[in-house]
């Protein structure tokens, strides 16, 4: 890919910035010299995939009293099954129409195998995933891809709301191929510049993912920050290889957040905390009333060109503004910009303004009073049935609603507050108000 | 002839055990209305007929049964909540009764009889007219997930059946969708049986999203051919038949201020709620918003509307939100 190079001009003698420390969650001011103490890296049970020993799976596990492995697997399902944090539950405002731009590093250094099979490979396949449950839980938002290599930054889709987009141009070949180093100042101000045309209402976000621990730019970074800021764009950073001092400069200074991959499955966790809308931070009034428009679907007897792929279709939804035929909803109008939804996809995100309370666990000593999980009516493992010694060293796996006081079990618990969104004891009172809904 | 037989085999292992999670609405002010065409003993004969004929369509077809009351929803099968030593005495086997039909038949009756004679819970006025329909579709959308979590073959099909006489209550709007965008997500689909009264608008959405089949008998008095033909069949089987399906459903949205159904309308980018014209404060939220947007119709109706508009509906408790 040696084609870009009458465009390297624009960028100006590489600036380099260098990973500082090793670690993550080192707090050090920034001039500071950092070394990395070895002796507290030992004392860290996290360790990164490249420095991880040699596994022994069977280490782990060890026999209790008498001599039965059951209870310890149990209580490792128990722990993976219950691995989630607890969720922020106030009810504050949240920025649901959101504009997300993704930039990935296509850099040489993505092709390292510290993350298995490669860190390009892992970050275009749990992109996928991720695109697919962002549009899931913000419907009504978009988002953009840029890719960044050899010292510029290029845009892989636009701005746009369908996914199907998205990742069809994340399975395209030719956006695999990686080279030379990346430029975050290319690739932000890329970004920038189509954000700033967003309207005020919706959030502006930008999400870097970087492998490469070096950045080549034409000018100050800074700068790019502090105009970043003045835009209101909220910057979060997933770092794959180390902490490097500047994005975790950016994603502080932009309010967004940072975090160093670990491994496969933290690198994934990290991904999907992005996909819940954040608080709205800001106190500028940038709410406004949206114009939206509601298109019913048509079936017309004759087959007729639609606005959006100029194809011969016989249903689709017809713009009630201009009354041109699009192919699919939620999307904008090609023909007057309208935003055109549906009521069930506006539906889809209520849960993020009422969402469940959070489970409080029972300890085992309070165990006894359940025998069997409200929802779904699994028994309870009975706490008599449990060895005291057992007993101290995992939970009881029963949660209980504060509001309505039922217990559930820890599948129930995760169900509950990832896919459902609804607390089925409170709903199952005669008056309680309704899954957090105050009415 | 191997091919034939493979291909059999390959059919055959389609055609997989089926989990039917059974949603009865048992509102007694609806089931003893006096202008009632069915009262509830003689529908539950015919739906423990339909739940018999479920069991014995295979040998691994598994049932759950849960009563959606006014102001409570119950498991009635299977029971493991409250073993009461009664039921125990009466579950001794029949000679004349298939063991398996005795048990759940028991089961689903015994539980109605508890719900009916219960003291009355203190309700709330709104509680009246409706059952906790989104409660006991929660309950079975969490009773699949374990059981498609507890079998790891990943063999068994789940589908809810909602049985229905109550009206939408509009409270539950957000509970129901946030099932129905559950249920579309784990591939459940949702059928409901309006046996009778004006069509459940929430629960037609559910059927439509989840691609179940939404459907009001003819003549409520032939429930059981309805449920028999329509609804028995599995998810394999129904694609080789041609069942009813229902007309386009109307997925417009209604302003929350007026309760109009509106082609553009206008909404609170942080509440989602919609309006029909601007106004500068959100009924909903109490978000103050930016500015007027410069549309000549909108600050026409805007002047209308600003005179009327006493009440501050929130998505929540405001009659249907979305389409009418």
């Amino acid at each position: 890919m040696g084609k870009h190079t009458e465009q390297r001009e624009q960028k100006a003698e590489a600036t380099t910035f260098m990973a500082t420390n090793g670690r993550r969650q080192v707090e050090k001011d920034d001039d500071d010299f950092v070394d990395v103490d070895d002796s507290s890296l030992q004392t860290n049970q996290a360790n990164y995939a490249w420095e991880e020993e040699y596994k022994r799976s069977w280490d782990v596990l060890q026999e209790d009293e008498h001599g039965s492995l059951a209870g310890v697997v149990n209580s490792l399902q128990k722990a993976a099954k219950r691995k989630r944090q607890l969720r922020d539950t106030d009810p504050i405002q949240r920025g649901i129409i959101r504009h997300l731009f993704i930039l990935i590093d296509l850099s040489n250094a993505m092709q390292e195998k510290d993350l298995r099979p490669s860190r390009l490979s892992l970050t275009f396949t749990y992109l996928e995933a991720f695109i697919a449950e962002y549009f899931d839980q913000n419907p009504i938002s978009q988002i953009g891809l840029i890719g960044t290599k050899d010292g510029l930054a290029e845009k892989l889709t636009e701005l746009s709301g369908n996914p199907t987009d998205h990742i069809k141009a994340l399975k395209m070949k030719k956006f695999m191929e990686t080279g030379g180093e990346p430029s975050l100042q290319n690739a932000l101000e890329l970004a920038r510049n189509s954000l700033i045309h967003v309207p005020a209402h919706g959030s502006r976000e930008i999400l870097v993912i970087m492998g490469s621990l070096t950045t080549t730019d034409p000018g100050n970074i800074h700068d790019t920050i502090a105009r970043l800021m003045q835009d209101n764009i909220r910057a979060s950073v997933i770092a794959l290889a180390a902490e490097v001092q500047v994005l975790k400069f950016l994603s502080t200074q932009t309010k967004g957040t940072f975090g160093v991959a670990m491994n496969e499955g933290h690198y994934r966790d990290l991904l999907f905390e992005v996909i819940p809308p954040t608080a709205i931070t800001t106190t500028k009034a940038s709410a406004n009333l949206v114009q939206m428009g509601f298109p019913a679907r048509c079936n017309d007897s004759a087959a007729t060109l639609c606005a959006c792929h100029g194809k011969l279709t016989l249903g689709g939804y017809k713009c009630p503004q201009c009354g041109s035929k699009l192919c699919d909803i939620p999307t904008e109008c090609d023909i007057c910009n309208l935003t055109l939804v549906s009521s069930p996809l506006l539906a889809r995100s209520y849960h993020h303004l009422f969402p469940v309370e959070n489970f409080v666990e029972v300890p085992w000593k309070d165990a006894a009073m359940t025998t069997a999980c409200f929802s779904c009516q699994k028994t309870f493992l009975s706490p008599h049935k449990v060895s005291v010694q057992l007993q101290s060293t995992t939970d009881a796996g029963r949660y209980q609603c504060k509001l309505c006081e039922k217990t559930f079990c820890t599948d129930c618990d995760v169900f509950i507050h990832d896919v459902l969104h609804n607390c089925p004891g409170c709903l199952s009172q005669p008056r309680r108000r309704a899954g957090g809904v105050i009415a | 002839m191997t091919s034939v037989i493979t291909s059999v085999c390959l059919l055959n292992y389609k055609d997989d055990s089926n989990l039917l999670v059974i949603v009865i609405d048992t509102n007694p002010f609806e089931w003893e209305h006096p202008s009632a065409p069915l009262k509830l003993n003689l529908a539950l004969k015919h739906i423990l007929a339909f739940m018999n004929a479920h069991l014995a369509g295979r040998h691994d077809n598994r049932l759950a049964v849960i009563a959606s009351h006014v102001g409570a929803s119950k498991f009635l099968y299977p029971t493991l909540n409250e073993p009461t030593p009664g039921s125990k005495v009466q579950t001794k086997k029949d000679a004349n009764v298939y063991q398996v039909f005795k048990v759940v038949n028991d089961a689903v009756l015994t539980g109605i009889a508890k719900l009916l004679q219960d003291p009355r819970p203190t309700l709330e006025e709104k509680d009246l007219g409706s059952s906790k329909i989104a409660a006991s579709l929660s309950l079975g959308l969490c009773y699949i997930n374990q059981a498609l979590k507890s079998d790891g073959m990943g063999h068994v099909k789940p589908r809810i059946l909602v049985l229905t006489v109550s009206p939408d209550s509009s409270s539950d709007y957000i509970p129901i969708m946030n099932c129905i965008f559950s249920a579309q997500k784990a591939n459940i689909p949702i059928d409901v049986c309006k046996i009778w009264g004006e069509d459940a608008v929430f629960l037609q959405q559910a059927a439509h999203i989840t691609e179940g089949i939404y459907m009001r008998p003819d003549d409520p008095r032939g429930l059981l051919q309805t449920l028999m033909f329509s609804f028995l069949p599995d998810m394999f089987s129904r694609s080789y038949l041609h069942l009813p399906g229902q007309d386009e459903v109307d997925f417009r949205a209604a302003c929350f201020c007026h309760k109009r159904i509106v082609d553009i309308g206008f909404v609170c980018s942080v509440c989602l709620s919609i309006f029909c014209s601007f106004s500068p404060v959100c009924s909903t939220c109490r978000t103050k918003f930016a500015f007027q947007p410069l549309l000549p119709s909108a600050r026409r109706l805007g002047a209308k509307a600003g005179a009327s508009n006493p009440g501050s509906p929130r998505p929540s408790s405001s009659s249907t939100p979305s389409a009418s």
